[in-house]
């Protein structure tokens, strides 16, 4: 098969908001309890696993997969179990938006690939914010306003208002 | 003035080319029968029959049960987006055929549960097979297309999800 630069480039990118999902996970865990706790250990889990597999699929097609950073820049303060849902929250959200662009490429086989990834961050994200998204991956809402944490269970967010190409925040 | 004589100008030379758009358009006419609607067409019309299809499902649903508006409005204005996101695709090329008709089968009637509980799980299936349908043009549609249906047919399996969790509640 031939990688198009299209292809990689759009897997870097979901790589990119793995390996920041993997960190936030890790950050947010920390201030979680029971069940919520186990949620975001499993899911933790689950993107180390993603992440393998876009490295691996970065690997087939010859390219470099991007390294993860050592730490990450959070868009908050993450200090309260409302706090590090908004965070796993905002980084499925970003996910989605990182999928959604494997859709836009010819590669059939990436185009279904990105819509499972897309449907899965989409579910995680709307299990976290108790609500739901009219377009997942294409209007992601913006971080919180910093302040105090809201309770997360919020009605779904606006849309319409693109956040434009979510990027994680490596350390400058 | 000088700006009026400009726009009489452009006004002169706007009329001088009428007549040959005009006689492009009878050119184009004549060619015989006009251009299928393009495959983009077809799918967006096609998904717009899915959200339309469920639209009119909430609406059933509320309809006998009142009481559930504060979980289903806020699900059924996303469909409405969805709706409209949808429709601002279909741009018919000029002189081409009428949108294809829908291919929705016709709603069932009579069929809401009257249960809380039931009526939930009726309109998280609904939700569960739109999702699924709408998928299935992922091949086919344009990029952009392509990723709006993945992003609705996402939107919908959460809705699902949502509803699933309500009826178990219920």
């Amino acid at each position: 098969m031939i990688a198009t630069d299209a292809a990689v480039a759009a897997l870097q990118q979901a790589l990119a908001a793995e390996n920041s999902a993997v960190y936030g996970y890790s950050v947010a865990g920390a201030h979680l309890a029971g069940a919520r706790r186990a949620a975001a250990v499993r899911n933790w889990v689950g993107h180390q696993n993603a992440r393998d597999a876009l490295t691996a699929m970065l690997a087939a097609r010859g390219a470099q997969p991007v390294a993860a950073a050592a730490v990450y820049e959070l868009p908050f303060p993450v200090h309260t179990a409302a706090a590090a849902a908004g965070l796993v929250t905002l980084l499925e959200d970003r996910l989605s938006a990182a999928y959604l662009g494997l859709v836009g490429l010819a590669d059939l086989a990436l185009r279904a690939f990105g819509a499972r990834a897309v449907r899965a961050a989409a579910l995680r994200a709307a299990t976290w914010r108790r609500g739901t998204l009219a377009f997942p991956g294409l209007d992601v809402p913006a971080p919180p306003a910093p302040g105090p944490a809201s309770q997360g269970s919020g009605s779904p967010a606006p849309s319409g208002q693109g956040h434009g190409k979510p990027t994680p925040s490596p350390p400058g | 003035m000088a700006r009026d004589a400009t726009r009489r100008g452009v006004l002169t030379a706007a009329a001088a080319a009428l007549p040959l758009v005009a006689a492009g358009c009878k050119g184009i006419a004549a060619l015989g029968t006009p251009p299928k609607p393009a495959p983009d067409v077809t799918v967006a019309a096609d998904a717009i029959a899915v959200e339309a299809q469920l639209i009119a499902r909430y609406g059933d649903v509320l309809a006998a049960n009142p009481a559930l508006a504060p979980t289903l409005r806020p699900l059924l204005a996303h469909h409405h987006e969805h709706l409209a996101r949808l429709r601002a695709r279909l741009i018919v090329p000029v002189g081409g055929q009428p949108l294809p008709t829908p291919r929705a089968t016709p709603r069932p009637t009579g069929q809401v549960p009257g249960t809380h509980g039931a009526a939930l799980g009726y309109l998280r299936d609904a939700e569960d097979a739109a999702s699924g349908a709408l998928l299935t043009h992922l091949a086919t549609a344009p990029p952009s297309l392509a990723q709006l249906l993945a992003s609705i047919s996402a939107s919908e399996a959460t809705h699902a999800l949502i509803l699933g969790t309500a009826a178990r509640h219920s």
